[in-house]
């Protein structure tokens, strides 16, 4: 699981809403894949990503969007590894408001609740 | 009918004999021919998208397309040289090279004598040019022969290949090797300049018993007794004959024509009669197996054809940057040809079952593989990823995807009707919610149209239908909203 990814993913447990983002992110296995750097697709992506829920998934993040990052490549090639590159393989996404655990496992995060958690 | 379709019969007066003749005036000096040869080449794709088809000829290869009555197919013009990047298109099923076009075919009143023109004709045809291109197609892959027997494996899942195939009379004996169907042969199709892994049907035996000198020296003496078949495909009502019939006909008069050696699944030349009521074309196949499965290397029951997984991406015209969403991936056909094809965009496969989600796993690393063979140094992660959830309720922020492209369940092969009636109305509503308002675009293919037509009428305030494309794909229709 990418870290762009979890950045889009959010707790649906019934009830929970907008609170269930972002979720927390305890990584057990990390894999650094290389990805080619497209410094326009960085770029573009900077707008469109929740920085607060990156800065909690990743502690290597700076606080938060520098001025001119457009043409920084240093920024950008920063946040290209890590929105893209880091792969989270095993670990867990835990729900901000309702505690519930879901399992990443070999890179696939699981989101399936039971029966009894999706009943109204 | 849209107004694309519209359009698009108009231009349908197409005489492709003019090209035709204004080739045959050119120079004889054979080698200069050969380079600077314009041929009129025809290739197949899912019905309803040959607009999208259309789009991706002009953009890739500038030339402008025609789009035959003949449902599912289009013609252009190219030259020769073009021929590799022609097998790079991402829409298309099949290709042929156009030995001749009638635009009105005159059959006569009865079937001995339809099928007496068509002994007759097989002399009179433009053969030569057509099959020079024929020979230039086939020595890309005749270079890559080295290592095709020992990617024959065994032990593949049997395709079913049911999804889209046409309702008319189709005489199709092809023997359709489904063990052979790994990546390799799905590399060529990407791209002809890969030369390592390639396996391939054509001139298998021929090849094997010849060693590479001897193939270019025979460039000069007659040609080697190559092995044929005709298939003839046949659609319309007034014919008095079967596409059997045609075939078989036609294909004796080619066999005393040329000399050649008829056989059914081992061959060679593989010449195409395509009668759809009185327009005729001759063709003279490129590809021997359809480029629709390239990317999928573990099927699952319900894979989608790749074009027709690209033709419905091309429909939401993806932006750079666009976040876009297969909820019910199965084995994951649309995103990979997603992050394939538009490697600027964040791809998302997800699925509820977890055979489906480690299925797409499996096929992203296939592509992550091939892609270190291109590159030949580094391997490159692509812009995609995978996710086990619930299509009815999506771990997605609201407003969060830019694009949903899926194929829904059909309840035939997958699910069941009744199921559908309570996941379509479901499915609709999250999908909304997770897209992005105003700009947010679904396209989602669906065979079940009474289901999603009635889900989708309860959400009229929420999508709005830019356009309502109801193609018929075998019995599937598409909507883009």
């Amino acid at each position: 699981m990418k870290l762009l990814t979890h950045n889009l993913l959010s707790s649906h447990v019934r009830g929970v809403g907008p609170r269930g983002f972002p979720l927390r992110l305890q990584a057990t296995e990390v894999r650094i894949n290389p990805v080619e750097f497209n410094p326009d697709f960085v770029a573009r992506m900077i707008p469109k990503v929740e920085w607060a829920a990156l800065l909690e998934a990743a502690d290597t993040v700076p606080k938060g969007p520098i001025e001119g990052y457009e043409h920084d490549e240093k920024f950008l090639r920063q946040m290209h590894h890590v929105l893209l590159e880091v792969d989270v393989l095993e670990g867990t996404l835990q729900c901000p408001e309702s505690g519930r655990l879901f399992p990443i496992s070999r890179g696939i995060p699981n989101m399936l609740l039971s029966d009894e958690e999706t009943e109204t | 009918m849209s107004d694309v379709q519209e359009a698009t019969n108009q231009l349908l007066d197409v005489n492709l004999d003019e090209n035709w003749r204004s080739i045959q005036v050119t120079g004889s000096d054979p080698r200069s021919e050969s380079e600077h040869l314009q041929v009129t080449v025809g290739a197949t794709v899912p019905t309803g998208f040959e607009q999208t088809a259309a789009d991706e000829v002009r953009e890739k290869l500038g030339s402008s397309c025609k789009i035959s009555k003949d449902r599912g197919k289009i013609y252009f013009d190219i030259s020769v040289e073009s021929l590799a990047q022609v097998h790079c298109l991402r829409s298309v099923d099949n290709l042929f090279v156009v030995v001749k076009q009638f635009k009105d075919y005159q059959f006569k009143e009865t079937k001995e004598e339809v099928l007496k023109d068509f002994e007759e004709l097989a002399g009179k045809l433009p053969w030569s040019d057509p099959l020079k291109v024929w020979k230039i197609n086939t020595s890309f892959k005749k270079k890559k022969t080295k290592r095709k027997k020992m990617n024959q494996s065994s032990g593949k899942e049997k395709i079913d290949n049911g999804q889209g195939d046409k309702t008319d009379e189709k005489d199709d004996k092809k023997g359709f090797t489904n063990n052979t169907l790994d990546s390799h042969i799905l590399d060529y199709y990407e791209n002809p300049a890969i030369r390592e892994e390639i396996s391939t049907l054509v001139g298998d035996d021929l090849a094997s018993c010849k060693d590479e000198k001897d193939e270019s020296s025979k460039e000069e003496t007659h040609p080697e007794v190559l092995k044929f078949r005709v298939t003839c495909n046949r659609a319309g009502e007034k014919h008095c004959f079967s596409s059997n019939e045609a075939a078989r006909d036609f294909g004796g008069a080619v066999q005393d024509h040329f000399k050649w050696k008829a056989d059914m699944t081992n061959f060679d030349v593989e010449v195409l009669l395509n009668i759809h009521d009185n327009e005729i074309v001759v063709g003279i196949a490129l590809t021997e197996e359809s480029l629709h499965r390239r990317n999928i290397t573990h099927f699952g029951p319900t894979t989608l054809r790749s074009t027709l997984a690209y033709g419905m991406l091309r429909l939401c015209a993806p932006q750079p940057t666009d976040i876009i969403v297969d909820p019910m991936c199965g084995t994951g056909a649309i995103p990979i040809e997603g992050a394939t094809e538009w490697s600027n965009c964040y791809h998302i496969a997800g699925d509820n079952n977890p055979l489906a989600v480690n299925r797409a796993a499996n096929n992203i690393s296939s592509l992550l593989t091939k892609s270190q063979i291109k590159e030949g140094k580094v391997s490159w992660g692509l812009p995609i990823d995978a996710v086990q959830w619930d299509i009815c309720n999506l771990p997605l922020r609201t407003g969060s995807v830019d694009i949903i492209v899926t194929d829904m369940p059909f309840g035939k092969r997958m699910g069941s009707k009744k199921r559908n009636w309570n996941l379509y109305p479901a499915c609709l509503q999250e999908m909304s919610r997770v897209c992005r308002p105003g700009t947010g675009r679904a396209a989602l293919l669906t065979q079940d149209k009474k289901c999603f037509t009635k889900a989708l009428s309860g959400m009229g305030h929420v999508w709005r239908k830019n356009k309502i494309r109801k193609e018929l794909l075998g019995d599937a229709k598409n909507e883009d909203g």
